[in-house]
């Protein structure tokens, strides 16, 4: 057996790996991602997932739903980490995955794979307190900065995190993007990792906060139009039935991370395509308790004031 | 989380779980009583927008979660819940609070057709709880007036505090439990959530409905409700509600220094009452 393949044994029991291999896995990551496209093409039969934040046993119900890689190729529309408990294990286990079966699986860029986010919301203090330091922390983030920004599927089906940006009108304009950089505060790749489909614009809307995108049912159609594709899978967004259609069914949201932040009771999707691009979302529940490990601690009552 | 309670404790201070697996206790002619359920379905969460007559709510709205505090003999309950706290937001209605990147936004050119959404998506409220009161008309039965109607608590402003000193006695705590009514991680630019803890012990319950919100590099907020009810004093129950309401930016925040007094960039505001049932 290959250091990699008892790596990957050893991750799929959530038991991270040590720095020195994180660091070698990465370097060999590198090679692989740096000759991905923007639009990184992907062919059916796919079973495409969405968010995962972190929750490693959820993840392994997903395995289970859709079987396992390389059995079944894979594409995953980021968010691999921040929230929940098992960041470091989630995202060191796809990356080997991706290392070992590079044509497999392919995993593109959310907004939470960046330094900013991950240091607030979770990602960086994991790496913390199971490394010591931030050494892995600091490699994970750059591996982050070589990740696709996008995939299509059998030119049909165009996959990305968040959504549409005005600043994109053709596939070509995504491809001529320098995406090896954290992800930037505004502009067109920023807008494809953090931009979301609003029912009540048609054209663009413009976030209350002051920044962030929303797109309609009519930016949707002509992009598809003009692309020539059948319609756009997204995730980004928490859908209690696991995923969504809009308008028309001309995008999809899909969401992977069942009783998200393990508390909001929602079921999570997948997306199977066939080599016909024929459609079938699996939906499938949290993990049970009794296979996460550790049992969850009963809180002491809390002498709050 | 159920956490487990003494059974002899319960019975020395004169009380009795619900039955049929709810989750709370019966003690001193109270009746309180936790439910925790999923995030509410897109169709559920749709009707709820139609409701409250918007088209935004926050992303995880645990509309079926609630903490109820009844007393039995006056058949005043007083509980918390998402619908009403929402109600109070769109009444509310504060303007939008830009996150940072918004200064380098206004420099994008902009897509010719553009519209800007301008709703609170902080879901800032100020809720401070719900109350009804059922009472028995000869007429009608049993008949529910919600709050507002003619028999709604007639809070009246007091001098006294909620007796911290007491509360942190470690008296033995019969039922304990943390609600979440909604929450929203306002697109990774904070976090926005709005909760009601509870506690029971022999001499008295307490509850803390907390709204906090962090917009990052922006502001902070804190609105806090607590509600004290000290059994066995008086004839009627008294209930004294204070509330807080605490706000300060990242900016002021980071001129002062830790030793200093932070109040003096936080705009602050206290208020206390109290009922009699």
């Amino acid at each position: 057996m290959s250091d990699l393949d008892r790596q990957i044994e050893q991750l799929k029991k959530c038991e991270p790996l040590k720095e020195s291999e994180v660091k070698a896995l990465c370097l060999k990551a590198i090679e692989i991602l740096v000759e991905e496209s923007n639009v990184q093409r992907v062919d059916a039969p796919v079973t495409i997932c969405g968010d995962i934040h972190g929750q490693f046993y959820d993840m392994k119900e997903l395995f289970k739903v859709g079987g396992d890689c390389p059995k079944t190729n894979y594409l995953f529309l980021g968010d691999f980490v921040d929230r929940g408990f098992y960041s470091v294990e989630t995202f060191l286990l796809l990356l080997a995955l991706k290392v070992r079966y590079p044509d497999r699986i392919t995993l593109i860029r959310g907004n939470h794979e960046s330094r900013q986010i991950t240091q607030v919301y979770g990602f960086y203090d994991e790496c913390l307190r199971k490394y010591g330091s931030v050494n892995v922390w600091r490699y994970c983030t750059d591996i982050f900065d070589y990740l696709s920004l996008s995939a299509l599927i059998e030119n049909k089906i165009f996959s990305v995190h968040g959504g549409l940006s005005p600043a994109i009108t053709t596939l070509d304009q995504i491809r001529t993007i320098d995406r090896k950089q954290e992800v930037p505060h505004d502009g067109a790749m920023c807008d494809l990792l953090w931009s979301d489909p609003e029912d009540i614009v048609d054209g663009w809307g413009l976030s209350p906060r002051g920044a962030g995108f929303l797109f309609g049912g009519s930016v949707v159609t002509s992009f598809n139009h003009t692309n020539n594709i059948d319609y756009i899978c997204r995730a980004h967004q928490l859908v209690m039935e696991g995923y969504k259609w809009m308008f028309n069914n001309q995008i999809v949201t899909v969401w992977s991370a069942p009783n998200y932040c393990y508390r909001c009771g929602n079921v999570a999707a997948i997306l199977e395509l066939d080599e016909n691009l024929n459609k079938q979302f699996r939906v499938f529940d949290a993990a049970p308790q009794e296979s996460r490990g550790a049992p969850a601690k009963k809180p002491a009552p809390d002498y709050f004031l | 989380m159920e956490v487990e309670v003494d059974e002899k404790e319960l019975k020395a201070a004169g009380a009795e779980p619900l039955p049929d697996g709810r989750r709370g206790l019966r003690i001193h002619g109270w009746e309180i009583e936790t439910r925790k359920l999923s995030i509410l379905t897109s169709s559920n969460l749709q009707l709820w927008e139609e409701k409250l007559q918007t088209s935004h709510l926050p992303e995880m709205v645990f509309g079926d979660s609630c903490l109820i505090l009844k007393h039995v003999d006056s058949g005043t309950r007083i509980h918390f819940n998402a619908f009403d706290a929402l109600t109070g937001w769109k009444q509310e209605a504060l303007r939008p609070v830009e996150v940072p990147a918004a200064a380098q936004w206004k420099f994008r050119s902009k897509p010719s057709e553009q519209v800007i959404l301008d709703y609170d998506y902080t879901f800032t409220t100020p809720y401070c709880g719900s109350e009804t009161i059922e009472i028995d008309t000869e007429k009608h039965g049993r008949e529910e007036i919600s709050q507002g109607g003619t028999y709604s608590l007639h809070w009246d402003n007091c001098e006294e505090k909620i007796d911290v000193v007491s509360l942190a006695s470690k008296e033995p705590i019969l039922f304990y439990d943390e609600v979440v009514l909604y929450e929203d991680e306002l697109a990774d630019n904070g976090v926005s959530l709005l909760t009601v803890k509870v506690r029971v012990m022999p001499s008295c319950w307490f509850l803390l409905l907390r709204f906090w919100l962090r917009v990052d590099g922006v502001l902070m907020r804190l609105r806090d409700t607590r509600m004290h009810c000290v059994f066995g004093v008086g004839e009627n129950p008294i209930i004294l509600r204070e509330s807080c309401w605490r706000e300060a930016t990242f900016q002021a925040l980071s001129s002062v220094s830790f030793s200093s007094s932070c109040m003096c960039v936080c705009a602050f505001a206290c208020l206390q009452n109290h009922v009699i049932l």
